[in-house]
């Protein structure tokens, strides 16, 4: 899917005098099928991008659209359904809810869907089964490693099967193996036609041979090194 | 078993027990009216005023007996006096 | 389609009651709480209504009209002369004379009700033996005669003897034959009562022959209760004149206070709770608003989100009512409101055993459910709208 941003800005708490500007004039073409890395220091916007991106809020101003459908000026509620349909996220702190089971935590994104419980499961299954943390289903999301919480992170924003997977500082608190593995898996994605966005900073990321653009955000504008 | 059921099941157990105690109302209020009539009689027959409760003040238990100072006559030894020894028993010398 | 939303309601509600049971501890003790609030509200209202409905019937075949008279402001006896005056008035069916008083039993510290009266004369009088569980009323010419009320069986140990002495105001001693003893059915109304006939009453009070304490009067027609007292009254003017009305207004104020007092208790009860509730229930926890940010950003949509907080209270609150209600009914039906029936009924050396019919109706539980389950959903579903609003990312960072 076709990702358009057009001279973007997000300005935080308008008018009021704890007013951020977060994000100035960024205008962005991502070609879908691609893996696509946002660089840049923490507080430099990325996240933002990241966020207007995937639907979470609209920009100030400016035009940003997804496959040629416009998302400025959609409200809350149309911005999460197409959210849900489209963008899988990967946070860098997982946000996976500590008491619930792994096997719950994947599925919480198809609750609202009306999908039957053994549905559900079926699906979970699948991810699972390819991200071999299958063994770890009926634990509690306290009860396992980092890298299995990475995984199970990476199986809930799949779950809906969305053709964008937003990844925010995804290896910050992984090791350098672990990160190569993540790598691997979201190149495998690329390949099966998703396309990938990652907000990083790590070196390991930034220069990995599998991808295809790196974009430079300084100071909330788009930056070339 | 979902959730959901435990629920339903915690509902039911609710219900079929509150329903057992509707219908032990009902015959309740049944044997209440039975003994009505007898009561009825009973007030009527003797032109009582009030019920056996709180005996130790005339005027609730014959409120047609009332003054204004009948609190200070009753029970002997009765500190407290409207309502009747809600709180203290009388002090007994 | 309907399946669809049904299957989505259905995984909201499977979400809310996981939720609930990760919070576990503090849903209990609030569910406990509530419940105990609940209980203690529903059990009050069904005393009240129980005992306020028993002497609303009682009361609604009471003389229409008691004549007392009053000397320096006290009552005092009555002469039966005042009934050659009554005849003169039109209307007035029928005048009965009647000796009412109390007896304190010091052996017992009770105070028994001591009625003397001719019963073949009152209304209903010759179906009074139903009342009895054995025996008959005393004769009208017969001395020495008395029925007596389970209370001062059991007070004054008669078990086979039935014979029954009092003290006159002399000291000495004035002995009755029991000729019959009240039924269990009328123990709320006869407990502590003494019926023996006017002479034998005359005689333990040392009244002076040709004296009562009160005239009880029977009205032809119920719409002419007000113009008759007033005509007594002016006739009559050392004394006093109650009507059915009078007497009922006298008696409700009674309850009224007492229930009104326990009322003001159970609200403070209740306020607090409500304080108490909104300010943990409603506060959001950082790691509560965390997960609604995550859920919102894995496409829950504000509704969605509200559906589950609102399922989470709603279920709390309804479980609270309906538990607490049904153990109110158990507490008032099957243990006879032994929480309440000291503030209720007040302290007393004669208890009558009586069963109380708990009257529950819609209102009562729909009053009940306004006060309570309202206001904790109110406390905990709007902190929940106002942090569902904002975008979705805020907390997550």
């Amino acid at each position: 899917m076709l990702i358009e941003l057009e001279s973007v800005t997000k300005i935080y708490n308008k008018g009021r005098p704890n007013e951020v500007k977060a994000l100035t004039g960024v205008s962005l073409t991502i070609e879908p099928q691609t893996m696509v890395c946002l660089k840049g220091a923490s507080g430099s916007g990325k996240s933002t991008l990241l966020s207007i991106v995937g639907c979470v809020f609209p920009p100030t101003s400016g035009r940003a659209s997804i496959a040629g459908k416009q998302l400025s000026r959609l409200p809350d509620r149309f911005l999460t359904i197409h959210r849900r349909e489209t963008i899988g996220f990967i946070f860098q702190q997982f946000n996976i809810l500590p008491g619930l089971t792994v096997m719950d935590n994947i599925t919480l994104p198809l609750l609202p869907l009306g999908v039957s419980p053994r549905e559900r499961r079926k699906k979970a299954r699948i991810l699972t089964e390819q991200l071999s943390i299958t063994h770890r289903e009926n634990f509690l999301a306290n009860q396992i490693s980092g890298g299995e919480l990475q995984r199970v992170a990476i199986a809930r924003a799949l779950i809906n099967n969305p053709p964008i997977i937003l990844a925010d500082e995804p290896t910050a608190h992984l090791d350098s193996r672990l990160s190569m593995e993540f790598m691997s898996i979201m190149n495998d994605l690329r390949l099966a036609g998703k396309t990938i966005i990652i907000a990083s900073h790590d070196t390991l990321v930034t220069d990995h041979p599998q991808v295809h653009h790196i974009v430079g955000v300084k100071d909330g504008r788009i930056h070339v090194p | 078993m979902r959730p959901v059921h435990l629920l339903l099941a915690i509902v039911f157990v609710l219900f079929v027990a509150d329903t057992a105690l509707f219908f032990h109302a009902r015959i309740q209020r049944h044997q209440f009216y039975a003994n009505k009539k007898i009561l009825d009689i009973t007030t009527a027959g003797l032109g009582l005023t009030d019920l056996c409760v709180s005996t130790e003040a005339r005027y609730t238990r014959h409120p047609a007996v009332s003054d204004k100072i009948v609190p200070f006559m009753d029970h002997p030894g009765a500190i407290e006096h409207f309502p009747t020894g809600s709180f203290w028993a009388p002090a007994f010398p | 389609m309907l399946k669809t939303v049904f299957e989505k309601h259905l995984n909201i509600l499977d979400y809310s009651l996981s939720s609930l049971w990760r919070r576990r501890l503090k849903n209990a003790s609030v569910l406990l709480v509530f419940a105990g609030v609940i209980f203690l509200l529903a059990s009050f209202q069904m005393v009240t209504q129980a005992l306020t409905q028993l002497a609303k019937d009682s009361l609604e075949n009471t003389p229409e009209i008691t004549i007392q008279r009053m000397s320096a402001g006290r009552q005092e006896a009555i002469p039966l002369a005042y009934m050659d005056e009554l005849s003169t008035i039109f209307g007035i069916q029928k005048v009965v004379p009647r000796i009412w008083g109390y007896y304190f039993d010091e052996a017992n510290l009770a105070n028994y009700t001591v009625m003397g009266l001719d019963v073949s004369a009152m209304p209903f009088g010759k179906k009074l033996n139903l009342a009895l569980r054995e025996g008959r009323f005393p004769e009208r010419e017969g001395t020495g005669e008395s029925v007596i009320g389970q209370s001062v069986y059991t007070a004054k140990d008669l078990k086979n003897r039935r014979v029954i002495s009092f003290f006159r105001p002399d000291l000495s001693l004035k002995s009755f034959k029991v000729v019959g003893i009240f039924s269990s059915i009328v123990d709320l109304l006869t407990s502590d009562l003494i019926v023996m006939n006017i002479e034998d009453a005359r005689d333990l009070f040392a009244i002076a022959p040709g004296f009562v304490t009160d005239l009880c009067v029977y009205v032809a027609n119920p719409m002419e209760v007000d113009t008759i007292a007033k005509k007594i009254a002016d006739r009559l003017s050392d004394t006093r004149v109650l009507t059915r009305s009078q007497i009922m207004k006298t008696y409700q104020v009674v309850f009224g206070w007492r229930s009104g007092f326990a009322s003001v208790c159970l609200l403070t009860a209740l306020a607090a709770f409500i304080i108490l509730a909104w300010d943990k229930a409603s506060g959001l926890s950082p790691e509560e608003r965390r997960e609604i940010s995550i859920l919102k950003i894995l496409g829950w949509e504000t509704t969605d989100v509200l559906a589950v907080r609102f399922w989470e209270s709603f279920l709390v609150a309804a479980l609270a009512f309906v538990i607490g209600c049904t153990f109110a009914y158990i507490h008032v039906a099957f243990f006879d409101a032994t929480l309440f029936r000291p503030v209720l009924l007040g302290w007393s050396v004669i208890y009558p055993s009586f069963q109380l019919i708990p009257n529950i109706s819609v209102d009562d539980l729909l009053l009940i459910f306004c006060f309570t389950v309202i206001p904790y959903l109110a406390a905990t579903v709007i902190p929940a709208w106002r942090c569902a609003i904002v975008p979705a990312d805020s907390a997550i960072r």
